[in-house]
């Protein structure tokens, strides 16, 4: 199971974590990935949007179960649920996916049995920035049968990990440009300062 | 480390300066005094201050400070042209400096010459063997080339000499936490606590630490932890009161069963969970209904 999953990831949701990542580029940074199971297609899992969570304290489970009682109780009511998370690395050339992570992909998992994981490939962002380079700055990772994670989708014909939206990293780019990623509020924040709100309803208005 | 009133100084003082509004030099200032990373804005500022002769001889000895504090934060942006520039200028003035000789050799990690960087730290340990910057230099350089074992081993060589450096306690704290290696960095936090006792954010930190590594007798501890941060933040940090509330959650599903005497008196949660509440019903009221839930199904409030 899972090796035919297909994820399609919404357009807000692939900028707001990308915008984390830029947000606190000397940190590590991680946030929850809310979907659903596709209503037309069963096996295609619907990634609608990312809380962004934490930038630095990404071993510690506080703040992780606050925001997983949060966020599911907040996203029930739209009928959406925890379906994966997504990691970015502390160093530029850090490409692997880590213990930390794993274990977040694990404790979803277990709730969710489609989780996905969502590596931020700096390197593929780098391209895009610089205007060469296509497809999405995101590496999947999803569990196999024998309960590790590994990249899926690795090859772009497979088309695991998909976009709706063709201009996502024209959106993309833009928004960088603009240095909207200076408005991006994660669960920190808002346990720093609660009136700061992890939803960040207005980032795109 | 800057606690949340200096935090917020320093944003006041950044945006007045932003705005043309002033006090760029006291905001330069700010940040080398709390060490606080802003390097893309130091840069813009510092340099602005560096090109205008008038207001570079207004600072009379200061001047030297800020060229050394731009080259870090050129460095830290990867402007490296500046960095070579207020480096030199700096060298002229200070020839055979050590604390130039360590500018030089940042710069040479700046541009990722890791071979190089480290004969010219070795160089300067020769002459200076307790220079605590440049022992701190090796350990930054092992992690930012992802060899993090090195990193902890160097730090804990350095921390056998340099005990009292709290700064590096709580490094190794943090990069223990990323490995997972919890019980590591609760030791970390232990030192910390035992000689600032007063400071929040470490019980804060060990609390949470413990609070990950589980297991009733660490939920305990925790609890106590998350309680001495109230005590001393005065109730005001939502993180030790969220941290209350669910250690009482997790530490009552564990003795479910048991004894009913060895119940958690809820009298503690319930202060907590009141205090979350009326802080969000003031500030966050948006978040309200979901807080309120959330406490209601930990069975924290009624």
């Amino acid at each position: 199971m899972g090796a035919e999953c297909r994820y399609e990831v919404a357009q807000p949701a692939y900028i707001k974590l990308v915008l984390h990542a830029l947000k606190h580029r000397c940190y590590p940074v991680g946030g929850l990935l809310v979907g659903r199971l596709s209503d037309a297609d069963a096996s295609t899992v619907q990634i609608a949007d990312a809380i962004p969570l934490t930038h630095s304290q990404i071993g510690l489970l506080p703040s992780l179960e606050l925001a997983l009682i949060q966020v599911e109780e907040h996203f029930g009511a739209e009928g959406l649920s925890v379906v994966g998370y997504y990691h970015a690395n502390e160093r530029y050339d850090d490409a692997e996916l880590g213990n930390a992570a794993k274990k977040i992909g694990d404790h979803i998992f277990r709730y969710f049995p489609r989780a996905a994981l969502l590596l931020l490939e700096n390197k593929r962002l780098e391209e895009l920035l610089k205007g060469k380079g296509r497809g999405l700055a995101v590496q999947l990772y999803t569990r196999d049968s024998s309960k590790s994670w590994r990249q899926a989708g690795s090859d772009d014909s497979s088309q695991l990990l998909t976009i709706k939206e063709p201009s996502a990293n024209i959106v993309l780019l833009d928004y960088i440009t603009s240095e909207k990623w200076q408005d991006v509020v994660d669960f920190d924040d808002h346990l720093d300062d609660i009136s700061k709100d992890w939803l960040n309803p207005d980032l795109f208005k | 480390m800057a606690g949340a009133a200096e935090e917020a100084q320093l944003n006041r003082l950044e945006s007045q300066v932003d705005s043309g509004g002033g006090g760029a030099w006291e905001y330069l200032c700010l940040v080398r005094k709390l060490k606080a990373r802003r390097s893309e804005k130091v840069l813009k500022h510092g340099l602005s201050i560096l090109n205008d002769a008038k207001d570079r001889s207004k600072l009379g000895g200061e001047e030297w400070t800020l060229y050394e504090q731009v080259a870090i934060a050129a460095m830290d942006c990867q402007r490296l042209d500046v960095a070579k520039d207020c480096i030199a200028t700096l060298s002229k003035k200070f020839t055979g400096s050590l604390r130039v000789g360590r500018l030089e050799a940042m710069l040479l990690e700046a541009k990722g010459a890791w071979a190089d960087a480290e004969k010219a730290y070795a160089c300067l340990l020769e002459d200076n063997p307790l220079d605590q910057l440049i022992h701190k230099r090796k350990v930054a350089m092992a992690k930012a080339q992802g060899n993090i074992s090195a990193a902890v081993d160097f730090l804990n060589k350095y921390l056998e000499i340099f005990m009292a450096d709290h700064d590096a306690w709580r490094e190794l704290a943090e990069i223990y936490v990323s490995l997972q290696m919890y019980k590591q960095a609760a030791f970390c936090y232990e030192e910390l606590i035992l000689s600032q006792p007063t400071v929040p954010f470490y019980h804060l930190a060990y609390a949470e630490v413990l609070y990950s590594m589980g297991g009733l007798e660490n939920l305990q501890a925790a609890k106590k932890y998350y309680c001495a941060t109230v005590n001393l933040t005065g109730g005001k940090n939502t993180r030790a009161l969220y941290g209350v509330c669910l250690c009482s959650v997790a530490i009552n599903q564990l003795i479910k069963g048991r004894n009913k005497e060895e119940k958690e008196s809820s009298e503690l949660q319930s202060l907590a969970a009141e205090a979350l509440l009326q802080d969000y019903k003031h500030r966050a009221p948006g978040k309200l209904p979901l807080l309120t839930t959330m406490l209601k199904n930990m069975k924290l409030i009624s």
